[in-house]
């Protein structure tokens, strides 16, 4: 009986938050009549702006996974000094304000620094541009690769890599066929969230950059300069892209046969 | 042909110290011991996935302490199997061929081992949906594909029911007919009567003894050796 009242209370708790999630979304699309958004969608300015979110967005976690993947493999099986402290530096992204990265990643770019200088000596100038966005969007969204990937990698027993070992594989070869397949699955999770984050991100792509307009800072621009109803219809639209996007990967990533750890 | 000089290995919570002992060719040896007392970390160290703190092991004459794993031409049959689980049957036999011979040869040589292992029927199979009696011959044939030159193996009966251990058994046992060096790790020694023509026996991080099976069990004398004497099922009393 006690049990069943508990039952009750946390599944009580639970719509709550189910509610607080899904009525304020809920709300702006049922406030954004079918016209507009398709009005919306029309506008070239728009359209710009989510191909661009999208794309620099997807280029920024291939680019930045590259490095990223090995490493978490690292992470998972190597001791090594300061371990501690690496693991909190990656996690750092992640709680400090996300304007303040942005002001942080403008330092690092800017063309007085040496980033920025190399940048340019290649005729690169990464603020308001959108290797910068990609920057900013890689540095507040990598957590989410590294630790879902290391996690997957830390779930791969160690036991199938030293049996591909005593089979004459070289520790790449380990790698690639046993290690990155067998944590595929938590790699390609993380990479959908690195991916999802970065499109969404905000506050340190409007320091590093306020044109080429990704979609949060349109919608923010729109907010500002002709308030909620003209902002909202962006939103909105910029919604069921993430969503589409997000059920595509992972659709994609679903896996075609089950095996055991 | 196989042969361990006062190795020593030092771990935190842990040490093997002065373990000596060869395997000659066609030997099978029985390693033997408690749970827990070492065996599995000297497979590794043969195997090279644990370098020994001193001491020299020894392939055919040739020093293989610190060698490769991937050059030692040493096959190790895990507890587990270690058997892939997101490749195919065949796929898994295959793996150590990459590389070393053409296609042809390579279909020649797992359709042999596939064959000699009665494993035909699940090549196409994944490992997951195999019992734990074609899991151990499915990681036996990916062993024995590339001709090792002494085979490993870590308690392969352990998890098994009776009806599969008897018949792995009478495998192994044509395997060593038929050539295979074989050194085998376990703490059963109803399994070193049946198999072994040579037990060494583990206790407390040495070798605490070595010789023909019939030797080591007639003059036990050891806490270890006592206890399983004792137990033993009348077909094998000694």
């Amino acid at each position: 009986m006690k049990t069943n009242l508990l039952n009750i209370i946390f599944t009580l708790l639970g719509a709550l938050i189910l509610l607080f999630i899904v009525a304020p979304l809920l709300g702006m699309v049922l406030a954004t009549s079918p016209e507009t958004l398709f009005d919306t969608a029309r506008e070239k300015e728009v359209q710009g702006s989510i191909w661009l979110t999208v794309w620099v967005s997807m280029v920024a976690t291939i680019l930045f996974g590259i490095a990223a993947i090995p490493f978490s493999y690292l992470l998972a099986r190597k001791e090594f000094p300061l371990k501690k402290l690496v693991t909190g530096i990656i996690d750092l992204p992640v709680v400090i304000p996300h304007s303040a990265a942005g002001i942080a990643i403008l330092g690092f770019v800017s063309r007085n620094s040496v980033v920025g200088q190399i940048g340019s000596s290649l005729g690169l100038d990464f603020v308001g541009h959108p290797s910068g966005i990609g920057i900013a969007m890689a540095f507040v969204s990598l957590p989410f690769l590294i630790n879902a990937a290391r996690d997957g990698f830390a779930g791969v027993p160690v036991r199938l890599e030293k049996a591909a070992m005593t089979l004459g594989a070289s520790p790449f070869r380990v790698f690639t066929t046993i290690s990155l397949p067998l944590a595929w699955r938590n790699i390609v999770s993380g990479a959908i969230l690195m991916f999802a984050r970065g499109m969404s991100e905000f506050g340190a792509v409007i320091i590093i950059a306020y044109h080429p307009m990704v979609t949060p800072v349109l919608i923010y621009e729109r907010f500002g300069s002709f308030g909620l109803t003209y902002a909202r219809p962006v939103a909105v639209l910029f919604i069921f892209v993430s969503l589409a996007a997000f059920i595509l990967l992972r659709s994609l990533a679903s896996p075609k046969s089950k095996f055991n750890r | 042909m196989l042969s361990l000089n006062h190795i020593v290995l030092r771990l935190e919570e842990f040490s093997l110290h002065d373990i000596t002992f060869d395997v000659d060719q066609g030997d099978y040896c029985m390693l033997l011991g408690e749970s827990g007392a070492g065996k599995s970390l000297i497979l590794e160290m043969i195997a090279g996935l644990v370098t020994p703190s001193s001491g020299v092991i020894s392939l055919r004459g040739e020093e293989i302490t610190h060698k490769r794993i991937q050059d030692r031409n040493i096959g190790l049959v895990f507890q587990d199997y270690a058997v892939f689980p997101h490749l195919s049957v065949r796929a898994n036999i295959a793996y150590p061929l990459k590389g070393r011979f053409n296609t042809d040869e390579k279909q020649q040589r797992i359709q042999r081992i596939a064959e000699k292992l009665g494993i035909l029927h699940v090549l196409h199979r994944s490992p997951v949906t195999l019992s734990g009696g074609e899991l151990q011959r499915v990681a036996l044939a990916r062993t024995l594909v590339l001709e090792p030159s002494v085979l490993l193996l870590d308690e392969p009966l352990s998890s098994l029911d009776p009806k599969l251990k008897a018949s792995l058994r009478t495998l192994l046992k044509h395997l060593h007919q038929e050539g295979q060096t074989i050194l085998h790790v376990t703490h059963d020694l109803q399994e070193a009567l049946f198999l072994a023509d040579k037990v060494v026996v583990i206790e407390q991080g040495t070798i605490s003894r070595s010789g023909p099976p019939e030797e080591i069990f007639r003059h036990t004398g050891s806490e270890f050796l006592d206890h399983f004497t004792n137990n033993l099922n009348p077909p094998y009393q000694i």
